[in-house]
């Protein structure tokens, strides 16, 4: 019989599915891995299980019975232990008062004994065979490693006869990696289950008994791990796609260099970066999330302090803050991740975030031009064809994608001719996603130099002219366009890892 | 030398630079007028420090649980009014109209609590708005200041029992609850749900069980200040309690407990309590009018909040323990 088995999980996020009717199944006394690309609903399933979340469709069995109750303390009482990537430690309180929250011994006056805890703590640890970590530190003095293990230690300590690793090793060196590997083992053959999340494909082979692999929120299949094939898994991860999406792709780029980086860093997420992006190019950037590609764009748009030196247009320059960014002479503009908040004032007209980053150009003694404005601003909708009834419509009322191109006709409006795109298809429909594609094509014949990241390893393929990936806040490969695919790409991200 | 002060004093919840702080004004004080930190003198400060004491230990729990609460104004003007106005009906003492009169402060509370929690709204607004609305009622029980307070309470106020004066041994039972408060599990509970609230509801704690816990204390404080005014004035006010909701959150700030929510304490809230009331002697010593002490005071939270800073910026990064 299996322990936990799971039916038809479905869990929308407003009009974003992100399961659609998974199932799963696993026994007791395996270590089971759980495979997907980013937002393949790997981080919802075991947010469900773990009681974080509530399913909008479907049941939870365990040992052949339906859970009903919800919450993390229904799903602790049965018996599920989360180990979140995210972590759930609280900052303000020791390692001794996260492991045992909610669980401590009491005085008879009913108060937390610290003394007890921290025995309590050390022994734990001793157990666990961990060391160089005291029981009463406070958790935000500990380093980003350290909180891993407290967490995991804070999952174990319970004796879960479900542990869920998920990603638990991001932040392990490779003999804490071990360690970890090492104890889901002995859990396992101890006749516990232990669900293992990873992306790293040798931590997987070396330890999971079985492998299931989520796409787009469904379950594609289960197989032991003895029976598969990388590329096997891999085909299973990415599945089959559809090519007509996207534009054809003539070389533009020409000698001249738009950008040039040496040793760009940005505190711990990226650890020195040299590259160049010439005029006419789309250069592509793929990786894991949390691999430092958040930290790159938002060091080239001045959103964050970096290390290490850059050229633009050939000249040195410090981008000391995004208007810096947007001044003439540099003229680096983005598209952030989260057009709703970052990229637009949803409450304006159309009008006005079109014309936002550009109003210096439009002013005249203090005052906005408005035939200027209202030129600027009818040539970018016409050009970029959004579908607005009047410029005066606002902008939250916009569908994904035409929020998403009044957000391009905003960066347009400047006088940047470099554009850092992070993740421009987020959310946005089909229709929209290729227009854009061909919008990005047509600005590099330009002479635009377009820097271009994607949680989307097949929008890389099929838009960029290169594509470096970043692995641990470094580049793990630059691949050139006819070396570009999909699994390559991927191998990139994951072979970067185990050797890192 | 420096670097060991330094980390010693990020070892404390946050009270270690206010009680420097407070030593040197009282040092200056004690300089400019021997003999001001007699026993005597000391119940005098006590007593006049008490009613910011009482504001800002329900004010203290209330931020380190994320929020804040402005309805402590409301709160004590309408426990001072209800002290001054009802405590003549017939066929009741002292301790069952204290209990009443903490009863509804702690109501109070559970509103803003409930409101907070369920409608999912700012603290900020909704305290606002149950100050004016609690405030309001004080007005309508009592339009003005005055009432009288009834003899028995009155000598309450300035009793010793176990020849203690009851300010001083008041001060005493709050660190004694202190003490015991802050290694309970609701205490690191509301410093849980206060330092990340989504953590805290995946490690099994009550969003709305920790907001009542706070607002709840926070009120009943703001009651007890507001009948510990009236039995020190003998009268009740409607409007005193404007007086003491900014001094209170000032006192919190001062103590060290962060306005982000999840850190902090009440031994540097009261150290911060005391030292805006001793600022008051300052200036009076130094013949200053006494707007001087408004200046004082605020130029003492930039400076204690920028000292604390520093100091913490420096045990973090020498990743020293509370």
């Amino acid at each position: 019989m299996n322990l936990l088995e799971a039916r038809d999980i479905t869990k929308r996020f407003g009009g974003i599915v992100a399961l659609d009717g998974m199932h799963f199944a696993a026994k007791a006394g395996e270590v089971h891995a759980i495979l997907g690309e980013n937002g393949a609903g790997k981080s919802t399933f075991i947010q469900i299980l773990s009681g974080a979340l509530v399913a909008d469709r479907g049941k939870i069995m365990l040992r052949g019975k339906t859970v009903t109750a919800h919450g993390p303390g229904a799903a602790r009482r049965a018996g599920i232990a989360p180990v979140f990537q995210e972590l759930s430690l609280i900052s303000d309180l020791t390692v001794g008062e996260n492991i045992w929250f909610g669980d401590e011994a009491l005085t008879p006056l009913r108060m937390i004994s610290r003394r007890a805890l921290n025995a309590r703590t050390a022994a734990l640890f001793a157990e666990l065979g961990l060391d160089g970590i005291a029981p009463d530190r406070l958790v935000r003095s500990l380093s980003i490693g350290q909180q891993q293990l407290v967490e995991i230690a804070k999952g174990l300590a319970c004796d879960p006869d479900i542990l869920i690793l998920d990603e638990a090793t991001s932040a392990l060196v490779p003999h804490e990696v071990d360690w970890l590997l090492d104890i889901a083992r002995r859990r396992a053959d101890a006749g516990k289950l232990v669900l293992y999340i990873s992306h790293r494909m040798g931590e997987v082979r070396r330890v999971a008994d079985r492998i299931t692999v989520l796409r787009n929120g469904e379950t594609v299949g289960t197989a032991e791990t003895s029976a598969i094939g990388d590329d096997e898994i891999v085909a299973m991860m990415l599945g089959r796609r559809l090519n007509r999406l996207f534009p054809e792709r003539h070389a533009t780029a020409t000698d001249r260099t738009a950008l040039k980086a040496s040793g760009l860093s940005v505190g711990h997420q990226l650890k020195g970066m040299d590259f160049t992006l010439r005029e006419g190019e789309v250069l592509g950037v793929a990786g894991l999330q949390g691999h430092g590609q958040r930290e790159l764009f938002m060091a080239l748009a001045g959103a964050v302090r970096f290390g290490g030196s850059l050229e633009v247009w050939g000249r040195p320059v410090s981008i000391r803050s995004p208007r810096h960014a947007l001044s003439q002479g540099i003229g680096v503009a983005l598209l952030p991740e989260d057009r709703r908040h970052q990229g637009l004032l949803l409450a304006k007209p159309v009008r006005e975030n079109v014309v936002l980053a550009a109003l210096s150009r439009l002013t005249r003694f203090g005052l906005i031009d408005r035939q200027a404005e209202a030129d600027v601003v009818s040539e970018s909708v016409s050009r970029l064809q959004i579908k607005v009834g009047s410029p005066e419509q606002l902008a939250g009322t916009l569908s994904g994608g035409n929020q998403q191109k009044v957000v391009l006709a905003k960066l347009l409006a400047t006088d940047a001719r470099i554009l850092l795109f992070f993740d421009p298809t987020r959310g946005v429909d089909v229709g929209t996603k290729a227009e854009i594609f061909a919008m990005m094509r047509d600005l590099a014949a330009s002479g635009y130099a377009i820097l271009f990241y994607s949680t989307d390893i097949a929008e890389l393929v099929n838009v960029a002219d290169r594509v470096m990936v970043l692995s641990y806040g470094r580049i793990s490969a630059t691949l050139p366009a006819d070396q570009l695919s999909e699994d390559r790409i991927l191998r990139a991200t994951m072979i970067g890892q185990v050797a890192a | 030398m420096k670097r060991s002060l330094s980390s010693l004093l990020g070892r404390t919840d946050g009270w270690g630079m206010p009680l420097v702080v407070l030593f040197i004004i009282a040092g200056l004080i004690e300089l400019m007028r021997p003999g001001s930190f007699g026993l005597e003198q000391l119940a005098l400060i006590c007593a006049s420090a008490m009613i910011l004491v009482f504001v800002a230990t329900g004010e203290t729990i209330v931020v380190m649980r994320g929020g804040i609460d402005l309805s402590v104004g409301g709160t004590l003007s309408l426990a001072s009014v209800i002290s001054a106005t009802r405590a003549d009906l017939p066929g009741l003492d002292l301790l069952p109209w204290l209990a009443l009169i903490l009863g509804v402060g702690f109501l109070i509370g559970v509103a803003n609590a409930l409101i907070i929690s369920l409608l999912k709204l700012q603290p900020f607004l909704v305290t606002l708005a149950t100050w004016s609305i609690v405030e309001g009622i004080a007005l309508i029980v009592q339009p003005s200041e005055g009432g009288t307070v009834p003899p028995v309470w009155f000598a309450w106020g300035y009793s010793r029992p176990f020849g203690i004066p009851i300010s001083v041994l008041l001060l005493m039972l709050l660190m004694l609850w202190w003490a015991w408060f802050r290694r309970t599990r609701m205490a690191n509970s509301i410093r849980a749900a206060g330092s990340n609230e989504r953590s805290a509801y995946l490690n099994r704690v009550s969003l709305m069980g920790t907001n009542i816990a706070a607002y709840g204390i926070s009120g009943v404080m703001a009651a007890l200040a507001g009948f510990f005014y009236a039995t020190q004035t003998g009268a009740g006010s409607p409007v005193v309690g404007a007086q003491y909701v900014l001094p209170a959150i000032a006192a919190v700030v001062i103590g060290g407990t962060s306005l982000a929510g999840g850190r902090g304490g009440l031994t540097g809230t009261i150290t911060g309590a005391f030292i805006l009331n001793l600022t008051g002697t300052v200036v009076f010593l130094l013949k200053l009018t006494s707007y001087w002490q408004i200046v004082a005071q605020g130029a003492i939270l930039v400076l204690v909040v920028i000292t604390g800073s520093i100091v913490e910026a420096r045990s973090e990064r020498s990743g020293a323990d509370r």
